[in-house]
């Protein structure tokens, strides 16, 4: 498989990134180091370059119905300007993956998806649009996506888009073909950018001139695992329900009929937790989770908390937990213990 | 001081106890260093065999003994401040000392002229 650069490849290297291949794309892990940048985002803004993710218009008459049925959370009826946080279902139940909707009118919505799944979200759209009044476009080529995230975030876009600042959480507005979006996964607050790539350009050398540092995929990570975030692969698989994820919360059955919902109905049966680490280890995706002497379920995302200066997992178990239950973690040969604790693990600065 | 192909580094003077680390481009192809699994002392350790385990913010990597013998000691600050491999991998960042059971298992390795060859080859 041949690996795509985004347009801003030429400034990672410059930058000295550390790149590495990512669903397909040659992308920056790290520049001067996950800590720094974690702290950076937390406490300051950061930039990331996400144009890997994938970006597919939907539109038309029956655009709406069709998310709508797609999708776990509410889709319809939502306002003009609204970004929506969902799951995909699977016809078994499981999750095809987790995205974001867009709606620019009742006719006219675009999704951001995981990079890893483009060509699976799009091959689902189609599959489902048939016979359905739907156009499904796949803005893959020319277009680049910016994530600026902190509590300096919304200073620093304003300099540039004083309109910025009217955007409510989980809205954006359009400015000719950019689109300005207060979301992000990092828990710190700030925007999202979408935009042809030469708008890409130009937005990322005026932020870099205002002094904000450029962030990973590493630190992306250790910012959406302290908020207790999902990631499509870990919390979320083709053959996890979305009521079995941290993303429980965006499942909604009322009034809503949608793929899936009597399988996931079925199916649902485990649950998820975060657990803070009591002994010294790094619990990582696979290792098994322990209860009684007995094993529950396995870890799905682990690492070092920069903000706690612990270590943080989420899990995955066959069995309920109380907040502050005491489970074993089994890295390697070591039996570390973790106690069962609320999400997020850090509280959101906005 | 010799090298081996996994990064690790070995001291190789007079003295038959001598400590093992990784080397600099190591911790840097690691990146932060937050957690360090250190061998119990006493262990006996064959060459090749993992000899502890470095977790960084992004994955963990396995450390191998590029000599054969027998762990006298583990740095036991690297428990509290893992940074120190990050900091100072060829020095205070030190993993075990171990008393190497046969001398010449040494000279198998790379000094630092073929390392240095190795790293430029990559």
């Amino acid at each position: 498989m041949t690996t795509s650069k985004t347009i801003l490849y030429d400034h990672h290297t410059a930058l000295e990134a550390k790149l590495a291949p990512f669903a397909g794309w040659e992308m920056p892990i790290q520049y001067k180091g996950i800590l720094a940048e974690h702290q950076a985002v937390r406490e300051k803004a950061g930039l990331f370059d996400v144009s890997h993710m994938g970006r597919i218009g939907v539109r038309g008459p029956d655009a709406e119905e069709l998310l709508d049925y797609l999708s776990s959370n509410h889709i319809m009826g939502k306002e003009p300007g609204s970004a929506t946080y969902t799951v995909w279902p699977n016809e078994h139940g499981g999750s095809v993956d987790d995205l974001i909707v867009y709606k620019n009118s009742d006719t006219d919505f675009f999704v951001i998806v995981n990079a890893s799944n483009r060509q699976k979200d799009l091959d689902h759209l189609k599959k489902w649009a048939q016979g359905k009044s739907v156009q499904i476009e796949d803005y893959f080529e020319g277009n680049g996506i910016l994530a600026l995230q902190g509590p300096k975030a919304l200073p620093l876009l304003s300099s540039i888009y004083p309109e910025v600042a009217q955007i409510k959480p989980m809205h954006f507005i359009r400015k000719g073909y950019i689109y300005l979006s207060r979301t992000g996964y990092t828990g710190a607050g700030g925007f999202e950018i979408y935009a042809p790539n030469e708008e890409i350009v130009t937005l990322w050398d005026r932020l870099m001139q205002l002094g904000v540092e450029p962030i990973g995929l590493g630190a992306r990570d250790t910012l959406r695992l302290e908020m207790g975030f999902a990631l499509y692969g870990h919390e979320l698989t083709d053959d996890i329900a979305p009521t079995e994820s941290v993303s429980a919360w965006s499942v909604k059955y009322d009034n809503h009929d949608f793929l899936g919902k009597e399988a996931m109905q079925k199916k649902e049966g485990r649950k998820a937790y975060g657990v803070l680490l009591l002994d010294k280890g790094i619990a990582r995706q696979g290792h098994p989770v322990l209860f009684d002497n007995k094993q529950i379920g396995e870890v799905t995302s682990g690492t070092f908390s920069p903000t706690l200066n612990k270590a943080i997992a989420l899990i995955l178990v066959d069995r309920s937990l109380k907040i502050g239950d005491i489970i074993i973690i089994q890295i390697r040969n070591t039996a570390c213990q973790g106690q069962v604790v609320e999400l997020p693990f850090v509280r959101k600065n906005k | 001081m010799k090298y081996t192909e996994s990064h690790e580094w070995i001291e190789n003077g007079q003295e038959n106890i001598v400590r093992i680390g990784v080397t600099q481009y190591a911790q840097k192809e690691l990146g932060d260093i937050v957690y360090v699994e250190l061998p119990t002392t006493g262990r006996d350790i064959n060459a090749g065999q993992e000899l502890a385990v470095l977790e960084s913010t992004k994955a963990a990597a396995d450390v191998y003994s590029p000599a054969t013998g027998t762990i006298v000691e583990v740095n036991s600050k690297l428990t509290d401040h893992p940074e120190l491999i990050n900091q100072s991998p060829e020095d205070s960042g030190w993993i075990v000392k171990i008393k190497v059971s046969n001398p010449a298992e040494l000279d198998l390795l790379m000094d630092r002229q073929g390392y240095d060859q190795f790293l430029n080859g990559k």
